[in-house]
């Protein structure tokens, strides 16, 4: 059985079916309210999703049955004297600890629960680092929309921001330290590179089977970490890739040297580059790409995914699954070696994540 | 006290209520009263720092006022959504 969880500009759209076979829409939720993001906590089962209503704000709901009741939480929002209200919930990621789920919101910001999703408290050592000064947003805003807990270690978590860089914590979020050695901001001029704060993360994960493994895409540039994200190593140039630009990066969570991107033309042209639609694929940790295609559109076909509108799941062959702006859904369950519409005609999807 | 006016998918956090008699002697008060009493209510109209959401708007009668607002017993406030369209 596969289940995703489709954001789209109206509605969360849940898509149900045999596993490789055809998908139909089991649920819709929140219909006509932009649902930004939306995840399945696979440990207790409950379901979250991060909708931004037009004109009352961005809150978060759980449910334990996405066709259910939903429940809004406590937060996540800035406390008083913050100077700063939620504008966007870009991400809610289970955490280590029982319990545990952080969650990163525009302006750039961490929060964390301890109770299952239901109510959110700030983690001020983050929000109060005096470099925070200088980030600077992107075209999606200030946003925290990484979250890379260290599988069986709570105490170790990295976090990406748009654009602040990579920020690591080894003390469960206490304290906080930049990593961004070896990103180059290539979108500045050289002599102002140096000294930036405005790392333009577009999207990072972690290899679960080797955490000190993550893949970073960058604003310009594919990078890899062997260190635990104490440094990065360029895997994009020149290695077979069609684009350095794009947002959407998945994992294979069984093997750490196999990571998957979809490149865009250009950050001044957000589509998919010369009409053809085309997931890349690295099985050698960065050191070659090559296309995955078989099934995708390669004509005329000009597509949008954003940055959490691309997932794996963790089945074996791997499942990959995603999303485009022009309402399409695209799944492969052979690990992209070939690919099947799973849906079309819907709003523009905001985020895929299987369930 | 004031009566407050709601419109809309806001009422599903007032019980469903249309209109609801508040206690309060500025619109801020009164909207405060209201959340004390409707937890559900907190986040959409003003966000957590106290601010009036850009989207939302208040009328005292006919009038367009902020959060500071006076009202006297009997005032009516209406709580009402932008809307969009061309």
């Amino acid at each position: 059985m596969t289940e995703l969880l489709v954001g789209t500009k109206k509605g969360l759209v849940v898509l149900r079916g045999p596993r490789g076979g055809a998908l139909e829409i089991a649920t819709r939720s929140f219909p006509g309210e932009v649902v930004e993001y939306a995840i399945r906590d696979a440990r207790s089962g409950r379901y979250f999703a991060s909708v931004t209503h037009g004109q009352f704000g961005p809150h978060l709901y759980y449910a334990d049955d996405p066709a259910g009741a939903w429940q809004q939480a406590e937060g996540p929002a800035f406390p008083s004297g913050a100077g700063a209200a939620v504008e966007r919930i870009w991400v809610v990621e289970p955490g280590v600890a029982d319990d545990e789920l952080w969650c990163g919101v525009a302006p750039a910001a961490l929060f964390h629960s301890k109770d299952g999703g239901k109510s959110w408290s700030l983690v001020q050592s983050l929000w109060d680092v005096p470099e925070r000064a200088k980030w600077n947003p992107g075209a999606g805003g200030l946003c925290l929309h990484s979250i890379c807990p260290w599988p069986g270690d709570p105490r170790r978590l990295a976090i990406g921001i748009s654009a602040g860089g990579v920020w690591l914590t080894e003390d469960g979020g206490k304290s906080w330290r930049r990593s961004v050695g070896g990103l180059v901001p290539r979108y500045l001029p050289e002599e102002a590179r140096a000294d930036t704060h405005m790392h333009c993360v577009h999207n990072m994960k972690r290899a679960p089977r080797e955490p000190s493994t993550i893949y970073l895409q960058f604003h310009g540039g594919v990078y890899r970490s062997d260190d635990a994200g104490e440094s990065w190593t360029d895997i994009g140039s020149g290695r077979g890739l069609p684009s350095d630009f794009g947002f959407p990066l998945a994992i294979d969570p069984h093997d750490p040297n196999r990571a998957f991107v979809i490149p865009l033309a250009a950050d001044a042209d957000r589509v998919t580059p010369d009409g053809k639609v085309r997931v890349y694929e690295t099985r050698d940790r960065g050191s070659s790409w090559q296309a995955l295609d078989k099934g995708l559109p390669q004509s005329q076909a000009y597509l949008t995914v954003l940055r959490q509108a691309f997932c794996n799941d963790a089945g074996k062959p791997l499942g990959l699954y995603f999303g485009a702006q022009s309402g399409e859904v695209f799944g492969s369950v052979d690990s992209g070696k070939t690919w099947s519409t799973l849906a079309t005609h819907l709003p523009p999807v905001t985020s895929v994540r299987a369930a | 006290m004031a009566k407050v006016i709601l419109t809309g998918s806001i009422c599903q956090h007032v019980g469903g209520l249309g209109a609801v008699a508040v206690s309060g002697s500025t619109a801020r008060e009164v909207i405060t009263t209201l959340e004390a009493s409707y937890p559900g209510l907190r986040g959409w109209v003003v966000d957590e720092q106290g601010a009036l959401r850009r989207h939302v708007k208040l009328f005292r009668g006919g009038e367009a006022v902020s959060l500071d607002a006076q009202l006297a017993p009997g005032d009516e406030l209406h709580i009402v959504a932008a809307i969009s369209g061309g």
